[in-house]
């Protein structure tokens, strides 16, 4: 049976929220901008949001930041970086209604401090703000204000705290207005239909077992990672021949010689770790697109723009 | 005033060889004679075997070869934030059953496995303990990659602030007079207000947590205070870890940032994976073609190698120099060695290029 090879993340594009997550370092933040600059292509009104507290995205698109509010980037994109501490004010302000209460309740000596310490409550509200963008409704066009909402999240543990912090919480309340508030969140982001996530991977060892590692630390959430990016693939290409060339060539070569010979070799150990990595996590289950290293200083709008093409070229 | 045991920490994001860097900045540390101890902070399993370490174990003294002719010694410890919480509960609690009743507790539990909130505090405890210790002239300090780039900074000063005497006498007085009335004026307010917020099981679970750790309360302060204390001695030192990537360069400048708003100075950069400009300068040659198949194809794309390596060792220059602007901090450059670097004999060759690190922190 042929069947026709669609691209790896048209389906992704479909759902409402996709949670980017991997190792630190592996370029989540890049990969969740190519697939907010992907969907906004397709005429999707994507919403791409950060988790670290920074203002990354607007730095790349050159655009200055606003103070945890949405800044366009296009007529489709735009950017929030969730902040954490504003995104709590805003939801306890919520809860509570009055600006008194809440600056009597949480903005003293002691609530404040006992507030930073629970455990998971910073990610809860962050995705609690996802849950709302979700549903936000754009009053003008009487419409869903965002088609897709893509999270650049955390790092592995840290990523997984998030996905969990919902549940997290409904154990520790068991009732009362936290307890249905985790409810609805660990709805929206447990349902496959709706959520989707991304990992993101690099082919190198550490990362491709780190990978492997947090996709089994995924538990209930495996059946909806949507894709795995193999992150800073090489470009070039060695011809097929030239391991067979490589002797009488380097019998032949002058010092400058030898040394591109050294950097040829370079190149094919690192086809090979890129082959061994993507068989690796080919194993895994999802579907396992390649993006290039770019090889330049600086991943500015244009660059990103590359790697949102190859995302929606990658079959 | 007590001896002060230097510490030098390796700060950065995830998946930047922060552990191996760490790993390779004590050897330095013991070549040049150091008895030296690597904390480390969940390492890939193969660098864990590579240094002979063990989940919760006690520092293991790392083989070294002869022929390394190391003066010093090296030991290595990876951390296990629950061991090591309850080890700290263990040892401040009064009695068997104050401890068995902070293990039970419902907060506890959550608060002890939670890895992403509890991992930056284990990680200052486990810290303060070994800087103890007099067998140590060194601790280096492998940092938890985390989120909020520096939260194990503020880690003991949270830990202080929540065991604040007026948290106490909030939430533990009145949680043992069997209500939750509040002493200051309009706290029954909120105690309706936090108990229709979280539901009233919570609340309870949160005055049992508080009063299962009031016995322990003095202990938990005076160490955040030490703590605090040596993060901020002349002695301790911060290095920064990161890679040439943009990516990575981003995240290690939120680091520079956060550590001048700490007032913590910066020791330097160590920047792994960094590529070497050609060695050889000029045009490269391969003789005469032998009119084999293919042959003009493989020189035109040999050819083209060197020039493209300058290109991109020019990227990366541009990338370092981006990264330490504004700062006085020295760069250490750790050329790229292929495949990550997970054995000894990998953080042997990485420690030469660190020697002139240690040397600079090299206070003991």
């Amino acid at each position: 049976m042929i069947r026709a090879r669609m691209p790896a993340f048209d389906s992704l594009l479909t759902r409402r929220v996709v949670v980017v997550t991997g190792k630190g370092g592996v370029g989540k933040t890049s990969v969740s901008a190519a697939i907010g600059l992907l969907a906004a292509r397709r005429g999707h009104r994507t919403l791409l949001c950060e988790t670290s507290g920074a203002d990354q995205i607007c730095g790349r698109f050159g655009v200055p930041s606003g103070v945890y509010s949405v800044t366009a980037l296009s007529p489709e994109l735009s950017t929030l970086s969730i902040q954490p501490e504003a995104a709590i004010e805003e939801y306890l302000l919520r809860m509570l209604r009055f600006r008194k209460l809440y600056e009597m309740v949480f903005k003293n000596r002691v609530m404040g401090p006992f507030i930073d310490a629970v455990p998971g409550l910073h990610d809860l509200i962050q995705l609690g703000k996802v849950f709302d963008l979700e549903r936000e409704i754009d009053p003008r066009r009487r419409a869903r204000a965002w088609d897709l909402v893509v999270v650049d999240a955390p790092a592995t543990g840290h990523g997984i705290s998030m996905l969990t912090a919902p549940r997290g919480m409904m154990r520790l309340t068991r009732s009362g207005p936290f307890h249905n508030n985790a409810r609805d969140v660990a709805g929206l982001i447990e349902d496959p239909a709706r959520t989707a996530i991304v990992l993101v991977s690099l082919p190198e060892e550490l990362a491709v077992s780190e990978t492997t590692d947090l996709y089994g630390r995924l538990g209930s959430f495996q059946s909806q990672v949507a894709g795995i990016v193999l992150n800073g693939v090489n470009a070039t290409a060695l011809p097929d021949d030239y391991a067979a060339l490589r002797p009488a060539l380097l019998a032949g070569a002058d010092p400058a010689g030898r040394h591109a010979i050294d950097l040829a070799d370079g190149l094919l150990r690192r086809q090979g770790a890129e082959d061994r990595a993507r068989a690796s996590l080919k194993r895994l289950g999802p579907p396992v697109v390649d993006l290039p290293d770019l090889e330049v200083a600086n991943l500015g709008s244009p660059e990103l723009n590359r790697l949102a093409t190859c995302l929606g070229c990658a079959t | 005033m007590r001896h002060v045991t230097p510490v030098h920490i390796c700060c950065g994001a995830g998946g930047v060889g922060k552990t191996t860097s760490s790993a390779a900045l004590a050897l330095a540390h013991a070549r040049a004679g150091a008895r030296v101890v690597v904390l480390t902070i969940d390492p890939a399993r193969r660098l864990a075997d590579a240094l002979g370490v063990r989940v919760g174990s006690e520092p293991s003294p790392v083989l070294l070869p002869p022929e390394l002719g190391a003066r010093g010694t090296l030991h290595a410890l990876m951390l296990d934030p629950k061991e090591t919480f309850d080890r700290v509960v263990s040892r401040y609690a009064p009695t068997a059953e104050a401890r068995d009743r902070i293990y039970r507790n419902h907060i506890y539990e959550h608060a002890s496995a939670n890895l992403a909130g509890a991992q930056e505090y284990m990680a200052m405890e486990r810290l303060h303990e070994l800087a103890r210790e007099d067998r140590w002239d060194c601790v280096v300090l492998d940092t938890p990659p985390t989120h909020h780039a520096l939260d194990f900074l503020a880690a003991p000063e949270r830990m202080a602030n929540l065991m604040d005497e007026g948290v106490m006498r909030w939430i533990v007085l009145p949680a043992s007079r069997g209500g939750w009335r509040m002493l200051e004026r309009g706290s029954e307010v909120l105690a309706g207000v936090l108990e229709r917020m979280v539901g009233s099981s919570a609340i309870a679970d949160i005055a049992e947590f508080f009063t299962a750790f009031q016995a322990l309360w003095d202990g938990f302060r005076e160490r955040s205070v030490e703590v605090r204390a040596l993060l901020s001695a002349p002695t301790t030192r911060f290095f920064l870890v990161t890679t040439p990537a943009p990516a990575a360069r981003a995240e290690a400048r939120l680091f520079v940032d956060q550590l001048r708003a700490h007032r913590q100075p910066l020791a330097g950069f160590f920047v792994n994976r960094c590529l070497t400009a050609p060695s050889a300068p000029g045009t490269p040659h391969f003789g005469p073609d032998p009119q084999t198949r293919g042959w003009a194809e493989a020189v035109a794309m040999l050819s083209a190698l060197p020039e493209r390596q300058r290109v991109r060792v020019a990227a990366q220059e541009a990338s370092i120099a981006e990264l330490v602007e504004g700062t006085a901090a020295p760069v250490w450059r750790i050329p790229d060695l292929g495949e990550s670097v997970h054995d000894l004999r990998g953080i042997i060759r990485v420690s030469q290029y660190v020697t002139e690190a240690a040397a600079t922190g090299g206070a003991w």
